[in-house]
């Protein structure tokens, strides 16, 4: 589904990471670690087709990676930090927004079971500067489950979210699994990462190594990274 | 990574080539199941435009009222300029008898004007785009499977036509009020041609964005061509170029340019969807926060976002400063460094020392009322280029923190570079002066005593607090701006305005007394004085009144 051979990301052709290989098969979880500023969030862009490779290859559903691609966009559902919204569009109307705009056709339905799995069913008509930090990264999340995807990649997810929605996210990801979807996703939290992911990538400037979950997740715990 | 150590043995992550289906799109989706078609992107922003107009509280009778008030705003500036530009040109000299025997005309340096605008234009077109999306638009409507067409049409449409609007107005103020064309149907063809070539300029940016040309590259070209306008006028002048009257197109040209912008601006919507998302991304970042600043009045933040969104993202070659010892070096190193380091700023210097040299070889120019205004706003544009370092400074006051020194002797110190690059601009300008006045020395000793007064007007206006924008508003031809508003942006033109004094008797005089050199000297300064303080007149006046009244009625008395 997605594999990058020696993907070099960068600035300005100045790499941020050593280079980076792995592929990630249908229903299997990848996670990204390592220290801040390693270069996790720019490979995701890499890997999403935002950043040109300053070197290597990826490719996604075996083509090489081009968002410009309708088909591209419609398989791969990301989650990145963006945190900007439409001022007078309500928490639900953006999630209709994307669910109609991934032609969905029972989009009632799929938003608003998404609303309460995600905790936002009291602020579906709640406009976006209505809601607490934590709340519009609930919108971003949701807005990855309105529409049909093969790969979601995620972004720290887990940032500003409480523990219980945490959980909730990790439960939402065990499915996605079981359902046949792939996940690529930069994390900090052992926790998540133990829950769902199956391998960890980690990232850093002389080599990146593949690792098991757990000690992926043991490199990450507080005081090691 | 060695590709031997991602291997795992369950394919759960390998490079392992089986391990990815080679039925590329085939592969399973999760997720909603029943699905159809994308809808086109004209809907998604139909959709996204009809719930923000349901909500805005706008009513029609509103909008009316706004757009009545930009076209009379927009009636009224025009007015202002074509009377501006009558006056200049009842003020110049009369052009000599059997035409421009040397220099340059009024003629030619209007159309080479026109060449170093159309470089701004580009310039501009490369670094906000020109076709993006910013915000929510990026991060809402571009992961959709949607065409982008439709999504971007009028985003894509907006540049060319407002510069098309902007060029128009231009060369005709150019043409009816600096060189008093009369003739109607001439006028009418160089507006129509200004503004089909405007137009020109931002679709062929808009479609090498679509050619992945980078917006660096755009704005590089569009600031070499406006550096290159001055050297033209120069190289015109030495060759003996001659030019009576502003080129005009005719009619079966101006026909060719409108089918050209037809077929950019045809290619540049064929190919929307072929623009890729960094890119629409980067510039409508760039657009809104320079969108952002014009509405607040932020000078200082809208040149950030022209110059930092087209700068080079690669990070530079780390500089050790080791010649630097001691606070005050460091503070000049660094703005020095700024300046050095945009490309933008140096060119905006350069082109701004010629224009007194330009006005210099122009017969209908060089008289003193040309030279006051060639030395003001060429002055004026260099003084804004030269206080960078300050301005982010005062943004972002980092290195102004850790070093130790008094906020005053900061300012002061910030003075350095700009006083500096203004002393060498005021070589240029003022030595054009002299050679014009006939008495060299006495005019370079008169631009040496001035400089100061630039340096200290770019800290003062680099260090303006912003807009009280919490405060009562007044209501204005532009809309409802915050009460003081005109005093926060006049800050630091107000004191070139009273230190160039000794300058503007002395060129509309047309020669250095010792009593306005001695009068510029202490007019300098005073106003590296007032530049260096750090609290407004307003500020301290209270400071005052808070101090009385806090004093035992006894004691007041």
């Amino acid at each position: 589904m997605i594999r990058a051979r020696n993907l070099l990301v960068g600035y300005g052709g100045e790499p941020v990471c050593a280079p980076v290989t792995f592929t990630l098969a249908p229903g299997r979880v990848l996670a990204l670690v390592g220290a801040n500023g390693s270069g996790k969030s720019t490979v995701l862009r890499a890997v999403l087709g935002l950043l040109d490779p300053a070197g290597g290859t990826v490719e996604a559903f075996g083509r090489p990676v081009d968002e410009r691609e309708t088909g591209f966009r419609m398989r791969v559902a990301s989650v990145l930090d963006d945190d900007a919204y439409f001022p007078a569009l309500t928490v639900a109307e953006h999630l209709y927004l994307t669910a109609r705009g991934h032609g969905v056709r029972d989009a009632d339905d799929v938003v608003a079971h998404v609303l309460d799995d995600f905790g936002l069913t009291e602020h579906g008509t709640s406009l976006p500067v209505a809601l607490s930090s934590g709340q519009r990264r609930r919108l971003l999340l949701a807005a990855g489950f309105v529409r049909p995807r093969g790969l979601l990649v995620l972004d720290e997810p887990e940032q500003r979210l409480d523990l219980s929605m945490r959980s909730r996210l990790a439960e939402r990801l065990v499915q996605e699994r079981a359902s046949g979807g792939s996940v690529l996703l930069a994390t900090h939290d052992p926790v998540l990462l133990r829950a769902v992911a199956d391998r960890a990538v980690l990232i850093a400037d002389d080599e990146c190594r593949l690792l098991s979950a757990d000690d992926a997740a043991a490199a990450i715990a507080p005081g090691v990274l | 990574m060695d590709p031997e150590e991602s291997r795992s043995p369950d394919d759960v992550v390998s490079d392992d080539d089986s391990a990815a289906p080679a039925g590329a799109w085939e592969a399973p989706l999760v997720g909603p199941t029943d699905v159809g078609p994308p809808p086109p992107g004209r809907s998604i922003r139909r959709y996204t435009a009809a719930a923000a107009n349901q909500r805005g509280g706008a009513s029609v009778g509103q909008l009316l009222n706004d757009v009545y008030y930009v076209v009379i705003s927009l009636a009224i500036g025009i007015g202002m300029a074509l009377g501006v530009a009558g006056t200049l040109r009842e003020a110049l000299p009369e052009p000599p008898a059997g035409g421009v025997d040397a220099g340059i005309s009024l003629p030619a340096l209007v159309a080479v004007m026109v060449v170093g605008l159309a470089g701004v234009l580009l310039s501009l077109a490369g670094r906000l785009g020109p076709v993006g999306a910013g915000g929510a638009e990026a991060a809402w409507w571009l992961s959709l499977p949607v065409d982008r067409r439709g999504l971007l049409r009028p985003a894509s449409r907006r540049l060319p036509l407002l510069a098309a609007a902007a060029g128009a107005v231009v060369v005709a103020l150019f043409d009816t009020g600096l060189l008093a064309a009369s003739d109607p149907a001439r006028v009418i063809r160089a507006t129509v041609g200004a503004a089909l070539g405007a137009a020109l300029v931002v679709l062929a940016a808009g479609v090498g964005q679509s050619f992945l040309i980078t917006r660096r590259t755009t704005a590089l070209v569009g600031d070499l061509v406006l550096a290159a306008a001055p050297l033209l006028a120069l190289a015109g002048a030495v060759a003996g170029w001659r030019l009576d009257v502003l080129p005009v197109a005719p009619a079966w040209l101006l026909g060719v340019l409108a089918v050209v912008v037809a077929l950019l601006a045809w290619t540049l919507d064929r190919r929307l969807d072929l623009i890729p998302s960094r890119s629409l991304r980067e510039s409508g970042s760039v657009a809104n926060q320079a969108v952002g600043a014009v509405v607040s009045l932020d000078s200082r933040e809208l040149g950030r976002a022209l110059t930092d969104g087209a700068a080079r993202a690669r990070r530079r070659r780390s500089v050790r400063f080791r010649g630097v010892s001691g606070a005050p070096a460091a503070l000049l190193t660094a703005d020095a460094m700024v300046l050095l380091r945009s490309t933008r700023h140096l060119v905006q210097i350069a082109v701004a020392a010629l224009v007194p040299v330009l006005v210099a070889l122009v017969p209908q120019l060089a008289g003193p009322v040309g030279f006051l205004l060639a030395v003001l706003v060429g002055g004026y544009a260099a003084m804004t280029a030269t206080g960078e370092g300050a301005r982010r400074a005062e943004m972002a006051p980092v290195l102004d923190r850790l070093l130790p020194l008094p906020a005053g002797h900061v300012r002061r110190w910030r003075m350095v570079v700009p006083a500096v690059v203004m002393l060498a601009w005021s070589i240029v300008a003022f030595g054009a002066v002299g050679v014009w006045a006939g008495d060299l020395p006495t005019w370079l000793a008169l631009g040496i005593a001035s400089a100061p007064v630039w340096a200290g007007a770019a800290i003062r206006s680099a260090y303006r607090p912003a807009p009280n924008w919490q405060g009562p508003l007044v209501a204005t031809p532009m809309g409802a701006l915050p009460t003081g508003v005109t005093s926060v942006l006049a800050r630091g033109p107000d004191v070139v305005i009273i230190g160039m004094i000794p300058v503007a008797i002395a060129i509309l005089l047309g020669s250095v007394l010792p009593a306005l050199l001695i009068a510029q000297m202490v007019l300098s300064a005073i106003v590296v004085a007032v530049s260096s303080g750090t609290r407004t007149m307003m500020e301290r006046m209270q400071d005052t009144l808070d101090q009385d009244a806090a004093k035992p009625a006894g004691a007041r008395r």
